[in-house]
């Protein structure tokens, strides 16, 4: 996604220069008073086209947006019709309900395991599939099917199928002697990671057309001037394709990670955020105060969703554009 | 596109289906054949055929008693003008963003594109629509949904723009073209391509939407696909029946497999051509 920058910045600075007034509009025959006329009502028409879209944005993103970094810090409940600032006693007790820093923790480690699954199996499917040929095709479009589930969907399904007498453990059962009875979605850290990874399966036919576009953009004659160096297939991955994917990564990574900060589906069909509370992200903390009207401590919830997106995501895009290579 | 010939495809093949088979293969053929079976067989999760097929029984009663077709209905209801509005309100503005130079226009354009990386403030967003008198409406719920997924359709239809050439544009209205005329007899058609990413991206987002349908939209009769899956699943007596769950989910995802079994090659293509990552 930052890449689409690039490309757009060229032509900015002509029409720059053509704004400083005189220097171009200087050239046209017309009358000098004519341009701003013109101008003006062009600028019209531009925020018109705008204004719907802006409207909506507005509205339904950003004044909810600026909203929630002040309601969390208000005593608001459905109890009474008064919202009154409250400083950080929403955090506070959120947290002496041992609610705050474990929901977070589990959203990270959730949110880390997904990422870390998405972007592995995303990017070796990517390596594997990255030619169109006709054998790819039928690849690509069946690693895609998950993507089209439903997130709840996803969740009954690997939920069943991760059950004590499910399919992964029958099929486990034929390697070990005297059979694999394991509750993964019953024993706490392992609950988790199985909960993140049905997240991960989810997506990951996404991320791989993403490093597939990114494959093909690689221009073919760099990696032939490496076979031709004498490079082997590991030093070509490594010195050449790994380091002209980087945009791909750079977005892959972030869209994935911020993704996973705001799960709530994966996790209600099947944990419902437990056992007990090991798999309660804070979308589901926050959906546990919106259900008993404590709207207040909800937003608070919902604003360390905003810091730990804010808080990894631009440290993250400017560490991994930095590492970007410039074709 | 590659002149080296592969040397050895079928390894790769191999390992691919190797990879799919409990990737996709497993589970899918779990889902479809236990759907078939009486509740008592499909509580073994097993993978082999139904003893007894019980496939209209369990079908009929997810359509009676999961209320599938209200869901089918608002969710058709929902994702298709809420879609249309997107992708047209979107790109009208992607072009007003592309072409001026506007400060304000600016500020809008970025504030709408990073609602693609911030997370929605459901809560205040609740706020806001009862403040409107649209708490619980579908209406509410559809300019929520537009509001926060106008963000990829400006940011992919804003970058295409900016690559193509203003003088042509510029050559219509010499020639007298209104600016809606130049707009939906230029720009629409040369956004196409984009435009199809686009809708890959929302269809998916919006019919599986299940989060914020959760919070805004409380009666059952409002229900959309992914509500009524829930709450049937959430019901005791269906909760433990895999047979009936896995059957509301099949016929779930039936509209959308079904439209990608005729459109997957526009998908793939449009999503990986398309400039995902521009």
């Amino acid at each position: 996604m930052p890449s689409l920058t690039s490309p757009a910045r060229a032509p900015r600075p002509a029409r720059g220069a053509r704004r400083g007034g005189p220097v171009g509009d200087a050239a046209l025959p017309a009358p000098g008073s004519a341009a701003p006329v013109r101008r003006r009502g062009r600028t019209v028409f531009r925020y018109a086209f705008a204004l719907p879209s802006i409207l909506l944005v507005l509205l339904f993103f950003a004044i909810p947006f600026i909203a929630n970094g002040l309601f969390a810090f208000t005593r608001w409940t459905g109890y009474s019709s008064v919202i009154t600032w409250d400083g950080l006693s929403n955090f506070r007790l959120l947290q002496q309900l041992g609610v705050l820093s474990h929901a977070t923790e589990v959203t990270a480690i959730y949110a880390v395991t997904s990422m870390l699954v998405q972007n592995v199996v995303g990017l070796a499917l990517a390596l594997a599939m990255q030619r169109t040929t006709r054998g790819n095709s039928v690849f690509r479009s069946l690693f895609f099917i998950p993507v089209l589930i439903s997130p709840l969907a996803a969740g009954y399904i690997w939920s069943a199928a991760l059950a004590t007498n499910g399919p992964v453990n029958a099929v486990i059962s034929v390697f070990v002697p005297g059979g694999f009875h394991y509750a993964w979605l019953g024993h706490n850290l392992s609950a988790l990671i199985c909960v993140a990874c049905v997240d991960a399966w989810k997506w990951t036919g996404l991320v791989t057309l993403v490093y597939i576009a990114g494959l093909n953009r690689i221009p073919e004659r760099i990696s032939e001037a490496a076979l031709l160096d004498g490079a082997g297939p590991w030093r070509r991955l490594r010195s050449v394709t790994f380091p002209l994917l980087a945009p791909a990564l750079t977005f892959n990574v972030v869209i994935t990670l911020v993704g996973a900060f705001s799960a709530l589906d994966v996790v209600f069909s099947t944990t419902g955020g437990g056992p007990g509370d090991a798999t309660a992200v804070l979308n589901v903390a926050l959906y546990n105060e919106y259900g008993q009207s404590f709207f207040g401590m909800a937003s608070s919830l919902g604003f360390v969703i905003t810091l730990l997106v804010v808080l990894t995501a631009v440290p993250l895009i400017t560490w991994l554009r930095r590492r970007e290579v410039q074709m | 596109m590659n002149a080296r010939p592969e040397k050895r495809p079928w390894l790769r093949y191999g390992l691919l289906g190797l990879f799919a088979v409990p990737w996709i293969g497993i589970p899918l053929w779990m889902l479809l054949v236990n759907s078939f079976k009486t509740q008592g067989d499909a509580s073994v999760l097993s993978l082999g055929l139904p003893s007894h097929w019980n496939l209209v029984g369990n079908y009929r009663t997810v359509i009676d008693q999961g209320s599938y077709f209200t869901g089918l209905g608002n969710s058709l209801l929902i994702a298709i003008p809420t879609i249309l509005a997107v992708l047209l309100l979107g790109s009208m503005a992607a072009w007003s963003y592309a072409r001026s130079r506007s400060r304000s226009l600016r500020v809008a354009y970025y504030c709408t594109t990073l609602s693609i990386v911030l997370p929605p403030a459901i809560i205040p967003t609740v706020y806001v629509l009862t403040q409107l008198g649209l708490n619980g409406s579908r209406l509410g719920y559809m300019l929520t949904i537009a509001g926060t997924r106008l963000g990829v359709v400006v940011f992919l239809a804003t970058g295409f723009i900016r690559t193509l050439p203003v003088d042509f544009e510029e050559a219509a209205a010499l020639d007298g073209a209104g600016k809606w005329q130049i707009y939906r007899r230029m720009i629409l058609p040369l956004l196409a391509p984009v435009l199809v990413t686009a809708s890959v991206m929302l269809i998916i987002s919006v019919w599986n939407d299940f989060f914020f349908a959760l919070f805004l939209l409380p009666n059952t009769n409002e229900s959309t696909l992914p509500l009524t899956l829930y709450q049937f699943a959430s019901t005791s007596t269906h909760g433990v029946a895999w047979n009936l769950v896995f059957a509301h989910v099949v016929l779930s995802s039936l509209p959308l497999l079904i439209a990608y079994v005729f459109l997957q090659r526009r998908v793939l293509s449009g999503l990986t051509e398309g400039g995902v990552t521009g």
